[in-house]
Order: structure tokens, then C-alpha cells, then sequence
């Protein structure tokens, strides 16, 4: 009776852990205005392909249906958004805010934050391509992390446009640039000297320098020094216009341009970020704009999102000792006998558990210490577990109407 | 905040302590049992591992950064990233075979050739690129010795001198890539340690 490898069972203390945590995000999303939408845990395999490309595609759980369609389990959200979008609220007032939180699935090696089915929380602004957009999604992000508990995580942002650009400006070929960028979202400086190298032109000999390029809005004039006259000025008025956003609410702080920072997914066009916490090796959330990724499903709209592992939140979350309390689940009354009693409690908004094994004082007692309920009620008595205090049923019953009996 | 590094135990030890104290991190030199040792002075942690270990620790961030084989890397495929090439520890990973064979004159592998290594990643996609069927067989040590007495064909190992090949009368058939040591890092860590991986990296390299 094994588990398929990847995948969990979750607990009741686990799970109302994790419900909280997605009741925090999911009020950081209304606060924003934006709504929840949910697709199909499956999509045609062409449709996962179309948004993801090759590479990622290979990483999705496929089968096939009984006509021999190829179906894959989604292994992210953003492109069913895409999707549902480009078809069915193309004709909706834009820009859209939509948001998730849903299981995605992915056949990779588990281990530590890393599952083959887990939970993704994220939010799509699509229809809107302005800075302001690129603002609000970074600010969501940081939001969302505060309310889920982490006010520290740190967020580390790049431009996808200004990286091609610098590499166009330097003299590559589309074919090199390709990989010289796998070489600096890996940050791997020895392959990319190696690389720089054997290209031998002086100007791409900067490249090494620039992986390690990363702090504030120096860092851009650094990268102008770097590379004199790149076609890069829409990438960084974007950037300077975030940490300038983020410093007017004292966020600036936490964020920072990493210049190697590029994320795994082929459909980002501009901005693109990640977010971690000091004491995990692995990031939490990430993000950018994907402003060709609808064109793909025929509705050409630009667009900005971010996404958010929760079970990477929780392990967060654990590490620092502890969940912020989940709300209490417990049984607040054992009631035995009179179900008119139970039932007039629970109209009243208690937890009520109904004894099920008789009726006699000593046993009720000892079954409320075992499952820590604080009141037991018997024949018309409601007696404190505690101290063995007792009144009749009725008084507790004409309180909980005056003061909701919490 | 301070640095968590690991450190390979074998051969790349004493070298890699020289250029940590250049640096100005303090390995001790008798390090006993011990497996973790901190230096109070620099704040610096350092864990002293098995080298195949390395990349894992610094993966999953239980270490910042670590001083590692190429070899390693390449055989273990963790996500770190390799920041310095430190140029110390050189060696090869070759393909190897008895010497009578006449592999190493130009004669072709058989099909199904029986390949004995520590290293069965790398192997493995040696023998793929190349379209050639090998059976591979895993071992932990004395790798040379299995074609002496018949459990394999060839071997595929890391050669320093050359000198324990030539007692077991292996010849290089061919060089997959030489090897040498690599500091790397969580990638992560990265930018939450910044300032300190970034000043490291810098005092690791000035000394070559």
C-alpha cells in the first residue's frame, strides 16, 4: 500500500495548516481585486506544449484518452489561464485579474520542495503591459508573501528584454546567445569563461562579469558601463520605476537586480523575479511578464503574473517553528443524551461533539481530557472539564444567544 | 552572516585548506574526528565531507558553498552554481583498457563491451554520444583492476599520474575531459549571502 512516489497525504493538523495559509494568500488576492478561476486538472497535450514549449512539455505526466489523444496533467497554471482566457473571456473587459490555487503535477526527481504533485497560488494580469502592471504584480508578490508569514523574504528581479539586448549589443548569434543565457541562469561562471573564450571577440569578455552583477539601481549603471549603448532603456525604466514604487512603501529594501537572474520557462519577454528566504536553498515564488504566451492561443494580449509554491511556504513556515495558528478546529462541547441540547449548541455557532458511548459522567470526563474538549454536557448539566465546575445547559444556552458562546 | 562551506575530505583537502587561509578562513590542520568545525575568528563553518557528497549539501543549502572535483559535478548533476575554477586538483577522466587489448592502437570497442567505472553517469553518456552499446558496471574502488581479471573490458576513471594505470598495464584509450577543483554554490544563497560568496570568490581567485 505504497504512495506513488511525489505525492503525500495530508494529515487534519497538516491540512488546516495549509488551508490557512491559503486563506491568508487568498486575502492578499481580493485585496488586489483579483478573482479565482479554476481549468481542468488535465489539458490536450498540445495545449501544454503550446505554452511551455519542448522542454518543459517533457517534464509533464502524459497518457492517453481512448481515441488516442494525448492528454498531460497541468504542470503549471499560468498556461491554462492562458487558455481559458484566449477562448472564453477574450471579450471580457480588460485587464483581467485572475488568480488560482490548485495542484499541478510534474515528473521530476522528488526531494525537498520538490514534488511530483503540489499546490501553485498565483495571480495573472492580463490585457495590460504598462509599468504600473509590473508594479502592482511585485508589490502582490511581496504582499502575499508577508501575509503567509514571511515579512523577510527577499525578491531579486531581472528584464528579460535587457539581457537580450546586452547579448545582441556583445555580437552574438541568436544560436550563442541561447547558450550563453542556459550558461547564466545557472550562474555557471566556469562554462561561460570557458565559453567567452573560445568566442574570442573582446566585447562578449564582459559576460562573466555581468553573471555577477547584483544589488541596487547601481547595478543598472553598472550594466550601461559594461555594455556603452545597449538597446536596454525600456527594460530599465521598468526596473527603476519598481524599486522606486517599492522604496515609496518601504520595500526597496527587499528587492534587488540580479542580472543572471533568468527564469526556467521560455515565455517570458520582460520583467522576471524570484523571491527566497534566507535559510532555504530553493526559491518560494516566482514571476514575470509573458507578453507572447496568449498569441499562442490566437489572442494577442500582454500579460504578468506570478506563482507561489505552498507547500514551499509551509516548509518555510516549519522551519521558523511553526504555522501561524491555524483557526481552532477542536470540539468546544460533549454532549450526551439530549440531541435537542446538541443541536440548539450548534445553532448557537459551538463545536459540538455527540457522545457516542453512553452516558455516564466519569466516562464523558475522561473522553473530553482524551480529545481536549473543554466542556461536557449530561443531563441537562454542563460541567468544566477543568475544575468540575457545573450550571444547568440552559444558562450556558441564554449566554450563547447574548454572546455567541465563543 | 557567515559561511557554511564544504569541504571534500581525500585528496583535494590540504589544497583546498591552503586557499581557504589565504582567504583568511582558518581549517584547522589536525582535524581529527570531527566533522564540523567552525573558525571563531572569520565566523566561517566548515563541514568536511566526503567529496561526492559536496554538490548535495550545497543543493539543498545544509552548506552556502563547497569546494568540489569537476569530476563530481558531473557525475552527481546537482544544481549548484560553479563559480571559480580554482585550478588545483588536475586529473583526467579517461576510458582505459588493457594494454594487449589494442583499443588504445585504433581497434574498435566490441558491442556490448563490459565498462567498469565510478563513474557511471559520465560513462554512460560518453558511450551514448557516440551510439556505441556498453554494458556498465558500477563499482566503488579499485576500478583498475577489473580488466586484469576479467569482470570488465574497459574502465572509465580519473587519472592523476597515470602511475596506478601503468601498474595494472591499462593504456588511455581515449580522454572524456580533464578535471580540476570548483568552488560553487546554492543558488539561492547566492544573493542572500552576496557580499560573502562575491568576497570569497574574489580572494579564491587572486591566488592561481
Amino acid at each position: 500500500m505504497r504512495l506513488p512516489a511525489g505525492t503525500r497525504d495530508w494529515l487534519p493538523e497538516e491540512l488546516a495548516a495549509k488551508r490557512a495559509l491559503e486563506a491568508s494568500l487568498r486575502g492578499v488576492f481580493a485585496h488586489f481585486g483579483y478573482r479565482e478561476a479554476a481549468t481542468p486538472s488535465f489539458e490536450r497535450f498540445d495545449v501544454i506544449e503550446a505554452g511551455l514549449g519542448k522542454a518543459l512539455g517533457e517534464e509533464s505526466f502524459r497518457f492517453t484518452d481512448r481515441r488516442g489523444t494525448t492528454m498531460a496533467l497541468r504542470p503549471e497554471m499560468t498556461t491554462p489561464i492562458a487558455r481559458l482566457v484566449s477562448t472564453r473571456l477574450r471579450g471580457a473587459p480588460m485587464p483581467l485579474r485572475l488568480c488560482y490555487i490548485a495542484p499541478v503535477y510534474r515528473y521530476e526527481e522528488p526531494q525537498e520542495g520538490r514534488m511530483r504533485e503540489f499546490t501553485q497560488a498565483g495571480v495573472e494580469l492580463i490585457g495590460n503591459g504598462s509599468v504600473e502592471a509590473d508594479v502592482e504584480i511585485m508589490l502582490s508578490a511581496l504582499e502575499a508573501l508577508d501575509a503567509a508569514g514571511l515579512p523577510d523574504a527577499h525578491i531579486d528581479v531581472n528584464h528579460a528584454a535587457i539581457v537580450d539586448a546586452v547579448l545582441r549589443e556583445v555580437g552574438l548569434e541568436p544560436h550563442e546567445a541561447r547558450v550563453v543565457k542556459g550558461l547564466l541562469g545557472r550562474r555557471n561562471l566556469v562554462a561561460l569563461r570557458a565559453f567567452c573564450a573560445a568566442h574570442g571577440t573582446p566585447s562578449v569578455q564582459v559576460l562573466p562579469e555581468l553573471a555577477l552583477l547584483r544589488g541596487g539601481e547601481e547595478v543598472l549603471e553598472r550594466l550601461l558601463r559594461y555594455v556603452p549603448h545597449p538597446r536596454v532603456d525600456g527594460g530599465i525604466a521598468r526596473l527603476r520605476a519598481i524599486l522606486a514604487r517599492a522604496a515609496s512603501i518601504s520595500m526597496g529594501h527587499r528587492i534587488a537586480i540580479d542580472f543572471a537572474l533568468l527564469r526556467d520557462f521560455e515565455y517570458y519577454t520582460g520583467l522576471v523575479f524570484e523571491a527566497y528566504v534566507p535559510e532555504l536553498g530553493f526559491s518560494l515564488l516566482g514571476g514575470g511578464r509573458y507578453d507572447g504566451l496568449l498569441g499562442n492561443f490566437g489572442f494577442q494580449a500582454p500579460a504578468v503574473g506570478w506563482t507561489v509554491g505552498v507547500e514551499r511556504l509551509l516548509i518555510a513556515l516549519e522551519r521558523r517553528g511553526g504555522i501561524p495558528a491555524a483557526e481552532d478546529a477542536a470540539a468546544q462541547y460533549l454532549v450526551a443524551g439530549d440531541d435537542r441540547v446538541a443541536r440548539a449548541l450548534r445553532e448557537r455557532g459551538a463545536r459540538v461533539l455527540r457522545a457516542l458511548g453512553g452516558s455516564e459522567e466519569a466516562t464523558l470526563l475522561a473522553e473530553a481530557r482524551v480529545r481536549a474538549i473543554p466542556r461536557i454536557v449530561v443531563a441537562g448539566i454542563c460541567i468544566e472539564v477543568l475544575d468540575g465546575s457545573r450550571c444547568p445547559v440552559e444558562e450556558v444556552l441564554a449566554a450563547g444567544a447574548r454572546d455567541g458562546l465563543a | 552572516m557567515s559561511l557554511t562551506i564544504a569541504v571534500p575530505k581525500g585528496t583535494l583537502l590540504d589544497e583546498s585548506r591552503r586557499r581557504l587561509a589565504n582567504a583568511g578562513l582558518r581549517l584547522p590542520e589536525d582535524v581529527g574526528r570531527r566533522l564540523v568545525l567552525d573558525d571563531p575568528e572569520s565566523g566561517a563553518r566548515f563541514l568536511l565531507l566526503r567529496p561526492s557528497d559536496v554538490p548535495t549539501y550545497v543543493e539543498f543549502g545544509a552548506a552556502d558553498c563547497g569546494v568540489v572535483g569537476a569530476d563530481v559535478l558531473w557525475e552527481t548533476e546537482r544544481s549548484v552554481s560553479e563559480l571559480a575554477d580554482l585550478n588545483f586538483g588536475y586529473c583526467r577522466l579517461v576510458v582505459a583498457g588493457p594494454r594487449a587489448s589494442g583499443f588504445h592502437q585504433g581497434r574498435p570497442l566490441p558491442t556490448f563491451c563490459r565498462v567498469a567505472s565510478k563513474f557511471v553517469r559520465s560513462a554512460e553518456s560518453y558511450f551514448a554520444e557516440r551510439d556505441l552499446p556498453v554494458q556498465i558496471i558500477p563499482l566503488h574502488g579499485s576500478v583498475e583492476i577489473s580488466p586484469v581479471v576479467g569482470l570488465a573490458d574497459l574502465i572509465v576513471d580519473l587519472v592523476a599520474t597515470g602511475r596506478t594505470l601503468a601498474e595494472h598495464d591499462l593504456v588511455i584509450v581515449d580522454e572524456i575531459a580533464p578535471s580540476t577543483a570548483r568552488f560553487v554554490v546554492n543558488p539561492v544563497r547566492f544573493r542572500a549571502k552576496y557580499e560573502e560568496v562575491t568576497a570569497l570568490l574574489e580572494r579564491l581567485q587572486c591566488d592561481v
